[in-house]
């Protein structure tokens, strides 16, 4: 619906190197601060994307994620200087605190990163890709998700239905639930092969397996999606710059460093942002072009 | 060009002793609109699906089927399933992909055509089918006759030469296969492409058809056009010619035998044609005396239907009962919070000995309704109440054995690997005292005892509604739910399915059919509803129900209501 808008509209080459780039980086920087920027981006990029709604509904299991790592670290790993109390005789260091601190953000910050992967690649965009690297598999692929609603569908019927003579999960005895279970999978089965034979022929009828095949699927690589790679690498490369001389970490180990900021790291920082928030900048000009539009009118 | 001759072609399939098809010979030209019929296992899908060779089933073969003088064989893979299309009965079977725009273009993938070619040929196709509304939908959301439209359409997209068509409107509702027969027609028409399509009601067929060939235990039993085959058809002894002409045809004959001397629109095919023929043989007097006669007329179609001097249940007094057998009270329902309510505060009594036919459009909640009665679903606000129990005070053991219920698609029934041990099942839960003499009388009873040991994919469309219906039957209910009866079946089946639901009835058992068939109902309801809006509009007996109807209305009552309006 909203695919010829701001970030969507990209070729799914151009979206694919910014969340493989967006999950690298995210991976390599190890600073509290540079981590916490990025996940302020990738909040941000959730919120342009859906009004963070899908955000929201993964908010419970990343919270639950980040407690545990934060919790666990201290209590599994002892190393570091500064001792801060024993829990009973195990040694509970700062320095083990803040890695799981910052490893906790870090881990949040690639999950709500990758939320709005969902929102951005579609199905179709997925399989445009897919289809360049093995053409079978994507047909396959195309065809399972053609089929899972169709089976979800047929099982249910089946349920309502084979109640009427008994053959129900939801009554009886517990060994005769589990039989009425396999008989009732093993219906749906032999069905399904049944029917999978029909669709074989309509295949061939169509001329599957005549020659080589071509796809369908396509999307045109416009001049945004070229700037848009430019941008991608041209940050990259100041960020990974900044990585290759020894910034964008902090020292935790064996005792912890300053949280302040070096000129590298921030160079590191600034570049990653940019990095993140570039699609953004598509974004914010199609907004604006149906901002003057509405004015006009 | 597209021009089909087979040479004396004799098919036997692998471990079968009698051939399929023997001896046959038929020359399709180009552009023709070729209708075949005849009973189930006359060979129709066998033929259609060897003159299709991507789909041409294993077996020993002899004579030539040749494609514009070139044997089949020998034509070049990809050019021949460019140049044949076919469309299948299940609509659902035939979709290989998610989304309608991708399903279109999977043939033209499959031809290696350009992206800018497939574009131009969808816009096309999407256009002259109306498909562009749906083209970013999943297949599965479709409803059967929109999916059977995407199957049609995916086939035409390789710009076909040659239309095979087997039974594509079997599985349709009435509407919806008009519809997609109005598109085949214009196919013909407009494009130019030829037609060969095989189907078991052929009333709506043959205004249309350029040639009927009916076939018959593997030869060709009639080879000509329409109206030549209702000439012989009426002359043949027996039901299965018969019953395969429209009952207005039926009638016509039957008031006045065909002359030797006969205009271009007789014997007629069609309501219109009909009531020309009605004028020019002077019957007005006749049939204004006939219309005041209302019972007349509904025997009439009775025995149209039937071809029987069985006494027509409508006519029987119906034993006068003070509780209903079942009542349903404000019933309301949805599928879900989102959706519309498909039963809005629903209020519908059945009693005692009813053979109740329920209408109603597509979509407008027949089967729910029909589920809710048989305590499958629950209503979110309402209830079912049995004898004046409510469901809710019932076990569900009580109540599935009090009602039976048959759902639309017959193979949802089976849950065993062979008809007998699902009867055996249906004996042994209904707790009968000699299960399996129990099954040996009931496969009797339903012509299915050479089927016993088969496996109920195995089974032909008309035996499997009647081995679920035997399965329902074993549970011994006194009131049963059928839901669509009579789709898929050739009009023999229908004939024999309908004398068992008399039997049934005849019994002691209530029954209430959800149905298109209008027919049917005339032919042994003694009660009609129509379901509109979440509601029950329309309640009465047959006659009352269907006079003045127009949509709702056998062709015969379409012929008199028209005299009506015009005398």
């Amino acid at each position: 619906m909203k695919d010829g808008f701001g970030f969507r509209s990209l070729h799914p080459i151009v979206i694919l190197t910014y969340y493989a780039g967006g999950i690298t980086f995210g991976m390599l920087l190890f600073h509290p601060l540079v981590l916490l920027a990025g996940w302020g981006v990738a909040v941000i990029v959730n919120l342009h994307l859906d009004e963070g709604r899908e955000w929201r509904k993964w908010s419970l299991p990343m919270l639950t994620g980040v407690v545990l790592i934060v919790l666990m670290n201290p209590i599994l790993s002892h190393r570091g200087r500064t001792v801060l109390y024993y829990l009973g005789d195990i040694p509970i260091t700062l320095e083990s605190v803040i890695y799981g601190v910052t490893l906790a953000i870090s881990m949040l910050n690639l999950l709500t990163f990758f939320v709005t992967y969902r929102l951005v690649m579609t199905e179709q965009k997925f399989l445009f890709l897919f289809t360049r690297i093995s053409p079978k598999a994507a047909l396959i692929t195309m065809m399972a998700m053609g089929l899972v609603p169709r089976l979800r569908r047929r099982m249910q019927e089946l349920i309502l239905i084979q109640r009427t003579r008994g053959v129900t999960v939801t009554e009886g005895s517990l060994a005769h639930r589990a039989r009425s279970g396999a008989r009732l999978v093993g219906t749906l089965l032999s069905w399904t092969l049944e029917d999978a034979l029909q669709t074989a022929d309509s295949m061939q009828a169509r001329g599957y397996g005549t020659g080589a095949r071509s796809s369908y699927l396509g999307f045109r690589f416009r001049m945004r999606d070229g700037l848009t790679l430019a941008g991608f690498a041209g940050f990259a490369a100041l960020l990974l710059g900044a990585w290759w001389s020894g910034h964008g970490f902090m020292v935790i180990y064996p005792r912890l460093g300053s949280f302040a900021l070096s000129p590298g790291d921030g160079l590191a920082l600034i570049a990653y942002i940019l990095y993140l928030i570039v699609p953004l900048a598509w974004e914010w000009r199609d907004r604006r072009a149906w901002l003057i539009m509405n004015y006009r009118r | 060009m597209a021009h089909y001759e087979l040479q004396k072609v004799t098919f036997t399939y692998p471990e079968e002793t009698l051939p399929a098809l023997s001896e046959l010979s038929l020359s399709v030209p180009s552009g023709e609109f070729v209708v075949l019929c005849g009973p189930s296992g006359s060979g129709k899908s066998t033929l259609l699906r060897l003159l299709k060779r991507e789909v041409s089933p294993g077996g020993r073969m002899s004579g030539v089927i040749m494609l514009d003088q070139l044997p089949i064989q020998d034509w070049p893979a990809r050019e021949l399933a460019g140049l044949v299309g076919l469309v299948m009965q299940n609509p659902d079977n035939q979709l290989v992909v998610d989304t309608v725009e991708h399903e279109l273009a999977f043939g033209l993938e499959n031809f290696g055509l350009g992206r800018e070619a497939m574009r131009r040929r969808m816009a096309e196709m999407a256009g002259f089918f109306g498909l562009e509304p749906l083209l970013d939908r999943k297949t599965d959301e479709l409803s059967g006759g929109q999916k059977q439209t995407v199957n049609l359409a995916a086939v035409l997209m390789l710009q076909p030469r040659v239309l095979l068509l087997d039974e594509p409107l079997a599985q349709l509702d009435p509407l919806a296969a008009r519809e997609l027969l109005g598109m085949i027609k214009r196919l013909n028409e407009e494009w130019g492409i030829t037609v060969i399509m095989s189907e078991h009601r052929i009333d709506d067929l043959l205004p249309l058809a350029d040639r009927v060939v009916r076939m018959e235990l593997g030869r060709i039993a009639f080879n000509g056009n329409a109206r030549d085959y209702v000439l012989e058809a009426w002359d043949h002894e027996g039901e299965d010619w018969v019953s395969s002409l429209p009952s207005v045809t039926r009638w016509a004959l039957e008031q006045l035998p065909p002359s030797s001397q006969l205009h271009s629109d007789e014997p007629p095919l069609t309501v219109k044609e009909t009531r020309n023929w009605l004028s020019r043989a002077d019957m007005e007097p006749k049939l204004a005396s006939e219309t005041l006669d209302h019972k007349t007329r509904n025997a009439t179609v009775s025995q149209q239907y039937r071809h029987s001097t069985t006494p027509s249940p409508a006519s029987d007094p119906t034993p006068a009962s003070t509780k209903p057998l079942l009542a349903a009270d404000g019933l309301f329902y949805a599928y879900d919070k989102h959706s519309p309510a498909v039963l809005k505060g629903l209020e519908w009594q059945i009693r005692h000995g009813d053979w109740a036919v329920l209408f109603g459009g597509n979509g407008s909640g027949k089967s729910t309704l029909l589920q809710l009665l048989a305590g499958l679903r629950l209503p979110q606000r309402g209830a079912v109440h049995w004898e004046g129990t409510p469901f809710a005070r019932m076990s569900s053991k009580e109540r599935f054995s009090a009602i039976g219920y048959l759902a639309q698609n017959p193979l949802l029934h089976y849950a065993y690997d062979s008809l007998s041990e699902d009867l055996l099942q249906a004996a042994n839960r209904a707790e009968a005292e000699d299960p399996k003499q129990e099954v040996e009388q009931m496969a009797e009873r339903f012509g299915l005892t050479h089927l016993l040991s088969r496996h109920p994919h195995d089974m032909s469309g008309g035996e499997q509604q009647l081995g679920a219906l035997a399965i329902t039957l074993l549970g011994k209910p006194r009131l049963l739910l059928l839901d669509e009866p009579t789709k898929g079946l050739d009009p023999l089946a229908k004939l024999k399915l309908g004398e068992h639901l008399e039997n049934i009835h005849a019994q002691g058992t209530t029954l209430i059919i959800a149905t298109h068939d209008i027919e049917l109902a005339a032919a042994y309801a003694n009660r009609c509803s129509l379901l509109f809006h979440g509601e029950i509009v329309a309640d009465g007996e047959p006659e009352q129900f269907f006079q003045g109807n127009l949509f709702y209305a056998t062709a015969l009552h379409r012929l008199f209501a028209l005299g009506e309006a015009s005398s």
